[in-house]
């Protein structure tokens, strides 16, 4: 599987360390803790992934994959993923 | 593999890890430099330095160690605008030159290396052998030279020795 | 011999020698084994698996099930070798297999006659109870009777390589669509990689006798080649593409060595290709089909495709009087190249009540019986003596013959194609299955594609091409297919033939019936994945190639739905065995993974240091000396030298990053538990970091070098853990921050100096440093030039002793610790390793992997008041969450048996004295224990549940895998120097 990172390019999967959904923000209070570390949707289809390029560029990616097929259908730095 | 494949270990090489400070753009650094740095995975070269783009607003600095210490001189120019980390020791750099240096590292690595795709001045971090590397293309010899961690050139010493075919004597690496 | 006098691909100027179970025979240079043997008259090749069936060559290709042996001799013995695709050479020495004791009388053929008891589900019916019998006899007893192959158990001297290539197009093998989708795409400029299973390129061209170009298809396929080659194609014969992954990628094999008598010495024997294609034709081309009937696996049955293949191709008459059965057009062919070779033709037996009429009167002609409407009912004779024909008056004929050429139509070679999980889909224009969705970027072209006919194989492939470089932006003139010479070969149901089933197969490997499946379908098992964990059909090494679609046309008549309904079963990789080997490449043995070094690695080497793996670093583990006895003598040695005098220790493999920039202090208060913002510049301080659950992750220590530049060490074990969440800290949760890191873990070489005499020893080795605890007192750091390089001195200590860790570029790494023995000298500084390392950490309660195991909370080590409630830090509101903050939790403390002899292990678990130890009472384990020289006797860490409120009470270790119980006294986890004394001298 190849991953497109956008500075380094296509790359194997292997050189990644994979996280999981992108999605949860980390609360600025203490409210809402649980469901940031615990809570995770489990989509069939497109999800936002953390990824980071750890044998590569050393960034953390949002890479979105269907998780039925594993299809990328694409991948920003996460540090300008900010919603 | 019959191409003609040489190795060496260029000596006296100061190296060090360059980190563009929050907002501070490459055409700064570049002022204080005299040497824009690349913006993507490429290396610029002038005579007394080569910037090799690692990541975005990061680069492995080459330069000769020479006299003084070419690092902290780095360290100086950059104050303010980049972070500096000596690397020197931390890698150590191998250069493959001849028409079978190519294939030897195409074995390893899971990047194209054919010409058309890895031109002169590409730069790549990536893995050979399952070892991280920093790899860049010189010239058209071709020559490659390779940055690896320091503590991996033994394995990466093997790795050679069992991909070379034993056709070129792989340099020991100190 | 059965060599026809001329014809075939072989070169008659090069003869072999070669062995089967002994026997000396000969063949050429061109020939495969199973064409040799064909040439030879050997006809028996294989006991099945299951009855121990005699079995002949059914194929000339991969998909063969019953002609497997082993190649070779002694540790390069390769078993279930496919003897239809292995080229022959030299003093090839090939062996039959699952027999006993000889090919010819196989003592546990009587299996057949047992063959009854053999049903469907036999092993999961019968070998059910008492289940201990199933490890102690029954796996062993069936291991024995059943199998194939052996391994020689030796290990493999063989060298592997492996490699990765890019293209534009992969084509998948090279028949006539391949090389036509090939020539089109590489004349367009495309980058095009050719990969074939076979010595050479031509596919089904070469085994047949048709005409493209005006030439003979086998030249043709050679010229496209040489073509393809000047183009810059890179064309990988005897290379299997054995599986399609995610993104486009493909796996192969390249045969580099198999095919010479005598490879050069250390020549990589397989090469392993990663190739990562932007587009693939899969022109894998069609697999005959089988027809079944009884009798229908005996030695001188052949595919029709097969028995032209050995014709043409080899020049070898696999029989003298032949039969040919056939339910389409493509049996004809066969019909006409056994005339064509001058094999006598007994009869052809076509199931259809028309023939082609050409073909039949050129066979009646010749004096061949033609009987339509008429199928096979048995075959008589172990190897074929004659065949029994149930004709359509419904009279049955007995024919003599000794070769009976069998076609039931074909089916596309899609394996690949379903690699990704697209179910294939039946055609019943072709009587197959197609794949529909191919994997990403594929298109199955030709036979794969179910255009069997040649001149549609070529236009298909030129196609397919074409519409890949139009696809991929290149524009190039659309290429024409060549004229051929061809024929039809017609399509026909798959499934048994009504005139018999009994003992008729299905699949030939895994002895697979008929009536298997019928009786799997009553009981049962109507889907076709569980069929063939059921029944075993296509599990074989083939993996069913031959045998997986007439089952499952047998199960569709079986429980009544057409077989669009039933399906077929997916694929996976590999489409052909793969040697393990293969894909490990240069990696096994002491190369199975990297190995680091630190920089005084030959130093330690040559002071005879034991070496230990921690992560990938080799670490020294201890020095034994002569003097010593054994290795625990060693360790206590060690420790006693630096709690008494100075030792010392590389501690290069610490985790080193450096973070730095304006806001790197922010960053790492929100890092850390404890507050480092207000650290001084020159000074160090002991810092825990917790995952955002509260639990503790990592400890280490941050030194401030400058106001924007900090140092902080990891564990050895977390260093790239710990890399890795401070970039995720600093690029996701708060990429505001002005803040950069790197590791510089490989930058520095560190040695701690630890004991009463390392300032001393020091003070000799740096004179023109000022150590005084003014200048650098405890947790102090001083950065200072060292043979005219960077280096730094901290006094940080793990050991409890004052110390010092002292870093010096990793290039000057090897020079410093040879001076700071020559120094050490005067002091009797001895090195220790990581042994005593550990039993010093222990002494002083410091959390080591055995604490920090990631169940446990910053309160639980002893440190909950480190924790900052001034700020905010990953962990902190989680780390407060009840059962976290619940007083009754296992913590941190010492233990030391009541009994001074007695031992204490890590592992041990903790009951109260008065309980019986059980899930219920268990109060805690012991995280960590060693043997204290200092004390004199066994000490550990455990976490015990309110254990910090138990000092004095005595437990119960109960260890009841290594030893008896041990009676402890609970205590503080730190054994030596509590008041910490000794660390500031």
């Amino acid at each position: 599987m190849r991953i497109p990172c956008p500075y380094c390019g296509d790359r194997d999967a292997a050189e990644f360390v994979y996280r999981g959904d992108a999605s949860p923000v980390r609360p600025a209070d203490g409210e809402g803790f649980y469901d940031y570390v615990y809570l995770r949707e489990n989509p069939a289809g497109p999800m936002r992934e953390h990824w980071y390029h750890a044998q590569g560029c050393r960034n953390w990616l949002v890479v979105v994959r269907d998780t039925r097929s594993h299809e990328i259908s694409g991948a920003v730095m996460a540090r300008s993923d900010r919603p | 593999m019959a191409e003609a494949l040489r190795i060496i270990q260029p000596g006296g090489l100061a190296l060090a890890a360059v980190m563009a400070r929050k907002g501070v753009d490459a055409s700064t650094i570049g002022e204080r430099l005299g040497l824009t740095p690349p913006t993507d995975p490429t290396a610029a070269r002038n005579p007394s330095m080569t910037l090799i783009g690692t990541g975005p607003g990061t680069w492995l600095a080459v330069g000769e160690a020479g006299q003084g210490d070419w690092v902290a001189g780095l360290e100086a120019t950059l104050a303010g605008i980049a972070s500096v980390s000596d690397q020197s020791s931390g890698y150590v750099v191998l250069r493959f030159s001849g028409q079978g240096a190519g294939a030897l590292l195409q074995k390893g690595a899971f990047i194209d290396l054919d010409p058309a795709a890895f031109a002169i001045g590409a730069a790549a971090t990536t893995v050979i052998g399952h070892l991280g590397v920093i790899l860049w293309k010189v010239d058209d010899a071709p020559s490659f030279d390779v940055a690896l961690f320091r503590s991996y050139a033994k394995s990466f010493q093997a790795w050679i020795a069992a991909n070379a075919g034993g056709q070129a004597l792989p340099v020991s690496i100190a | 011999m059965s060599r026809l006098a001329a014809g075939g691909l072989i070169d008659r100027t090069r003869p072999l020698a070669f062995s089967f179970d002994g026997r000396r025979l000969g063949g050429f240079v061109g020939d495969t084994l199973a064409s040799a043997l064909v040439a030879n008259d050997v006809r028996l090749v294989g006991r099945s698996f299951k009855y121990h069936r005699p079995r002949g060559i059914l194929t000339a290709g991969p998909e063969e099930p019953n002609a497997l042996v082993t190649i070779g001799a002694g540790a390069r013995a390769d078993p279930n070798s496919r003897a239809t695709t292995a080229s022959l050479y030299n003093g090839l020495e090939a062996t039959s297999q699952n027999r006993w004791p000889t090919l010819a009388l196989d003592v546990l053929a009587v299996n057949q006659l047992a063959a009854p008891l053999f049903v469907a589900g036999f092993y999961y019916k019968t070998f059910m109870w008492p289940a201990k019998l199933w490890e102690r006899l029954y796996e062993p007893a069936i291991r024995r009777a059943a199998g194939l192959g052996r391994l020689s158990g030796e290990p493999d001297p063989d060298a592997y390589d492996r490699d990765h290539a890019f293209c534009d197009l992969l084509v998948i093998g090279a028949g006539a669509a391949g090389l036509m989708a090939a020539l089109a795409a590489a004349r367009a400029g495309l980058r095009v990689i050719v990969a074939d299973e076979d010595a050479r390129m031509g596919g089904r061209l070469l085994a047949e006798r048709h005409e493209v170009d005006d030439r003979p298809g086998a030249d043709w396929a050679g010229e496209v080649a040489a073509e393809l080659a000047s183009l810059g194609a890179r064309l990988l014969a005897r290379t299997t593409v054995f599986g399609v992954y995610d993104g486009q990628e493909y796996g192969a094999i390249e045969r580099l060595t198999d095919h010479l008598a005598a490879p050069a010495s250390g020549a990589p024997r397989q090469r392993f290709w990663k190739i990562l294609a932007r587009r693939a034709v899969l022109a894998s081309g069609a697999i005959e089909r089988p027809l079944v009937f009884s009798g229908n696996d005996r030695p001188g049955v052949m595919m029709a495709g097969a028995v032209s293949a050995y014709l043409n191709r080899f020049a070898a008459a696999p029989g003298r009087r032949a039969v040919v059965v056939t339910a389409t057009d493509s049996g004809w062919t066969t019909a006409r190249d056994l005339l064509a070779a001058g094999v006598e033709l007994a009869a052809v037996v076509d199931a259809r009540d028309a023939a082609p009429p050409a073909a039949a009167d050129q066979a009646r002609a010749a004096g061949a019986e033609v009987l339509l409407g008429a199928r096979v009912s048995a075959v008589a004779g172990r190897s074929v003596r004659a065949v029994e024909v149930a004709a359509s008056d419904g009279r049955t004929r007995r024919i003599a013959c000794d070769l009976l050429a069998m076609s039931g139509g074909w089916n596309p070679a899609i394996g690949l194609g379903a690699n990704l999980g697209a179910r294939p889909v039946w055609s019943s224009a072709i009587q197959s299955f197609l794949i529909e969705t191919p994997p990403p970027g594929m298109t199955p072209a030709g036979a794969a594609a179910g255009h069997f006919a040649l001149a549609e194989a070529l236009r298909d492939g030129a196609r397919a091409g074409s519409a890949i470089a139009a696809d991929l932006g290149v524009s190039a003139p659309a290429i024409q297919p060549p004229p051929c010479s061809d024929d039809p070969r017609g399509v026909a149901a798959p499934g048994p033939s009504p005139a018999s089933k009994s003992k008729a197969f299905v699949d030939f490997q895994h002895d697979v019936t008929v009536s298997d499946i019928e009786l799997a379908a009553r009981e049962g098992f109507v889907s076709v994945e569980h069929l063939k964990r059921y029944t075993t059909l296509g599990m074989g090494t083939d993996q069913g190639k031959t045998s997986q679609l007439n089952g499952h046309a047998v199960l569709a008549e079986a429980t009544g739905r057409p077989i669009a309904e039933v399906g077929t079963i997916l694929s996976r990789p590999p489409y052909l065995p793969v040697a393990i080997a293969a894909f490990a490449g240069h990696h096994r043995g002491r190369d199975f993974r990297p190995e680091r070094r630190t920089a005084g690695h030959d130093w330690a080497v040559e002071q005879g240091a034991r070496f230990i793996d921690a992560g990938l670093w080799k670490r020294p583990q201890w020095f034994a000396r002569p003097a010593d006895g054994d290795w625990q003598a060693t360790v206590n040695r060690e420790v006693n030298t630096t709690r008494g005098g100075v030792g010392i220790c590389d501690v290069s493999t610490l985790g080193k990053i450096d973070v730095l920039g304006p806001d790197a202090a922010t960053l790492l208060d929100r890092l850390y538990i404890n507050t480092v913002s207000t650290l001084a510049v020159g000074k160090a301080r002991y810092g825990l970091m917790l995952r955002e659950d509260g639990f503790a992750m990592d400890d280490g220590a941050a030194s401030r070098l400058a106001e924007d530049r900090f140092f902080v060490t990891t564990t050895t074990a977390n260093a790239a853990r710990i890399m890795q969440h401070i970039d995720y800290a600093r690029q996701v949760l708060w990429p505001d921050l002005d803040v950069q890191a790197t590791s510089v873990t490989e930058q520095w070489a560190t040695y701690s100096i630890a004991g009463p005499q390392s300032r001393s020893l020091l003070q000799r080795a740096l004179p023109e440093l000022d150590l005084s605890d003014a200048a650098l007192p405890f947790m102090g750091v001083v950065e200072f030039r060292w043979r005219g390089e960077r280096a730094r001195l901290f006094r940080i200590s793990f050991s409890g002793e004052m110390a010092f860790e002292l870093s010096v570029p990793a290039a000057l790494g090897d020079g410093l610790v040879r001076m700071l023995f020559d120094a050490g000298r005067a002091f009797d500084a001895a090195p220790y390793g990581a042994e005593a390392l550990g039993v010093m950490r222990i002494e002083k309660g410091h959390p080591g992997g055995g604490e920090l195991n990631g169940r446990t909370t910053a309160a639980d080590l002893g440190m909950g008041r480190m924790m900052s409630r001034k700020k905010d830090f990953i962990g902190r509101v989680l780390a407060q969450r009840p059962g976290l903050i619940d007083p009754d939790r296992p913590a941190l403390v010492g233990l030391k048996p009541v009994e001074p002899g007695a031992r204490l292990r890590a592992g041990a678990h903790l009951v109260d004295l008065a309980d019986r130890p059980t899930a219920e009472s268990d109060q805690g384990y012991v995280t960590s224990a060693a043997w204290s020289p200092t004390l004199g006797h066994s000490i550990a860490l455990a976490l015990l549940r309110r254990g910090p409120r138990r000092h004095g009470d005595r437990v119960c270790v109960h260890d009841p895998v290594r030893g008896a119980d041990v009676e402890a006294e609970v205590c503080a986890p730190v054994f030596v120097d509590p008041e910490g004394e000794r660390l500031r001298g």
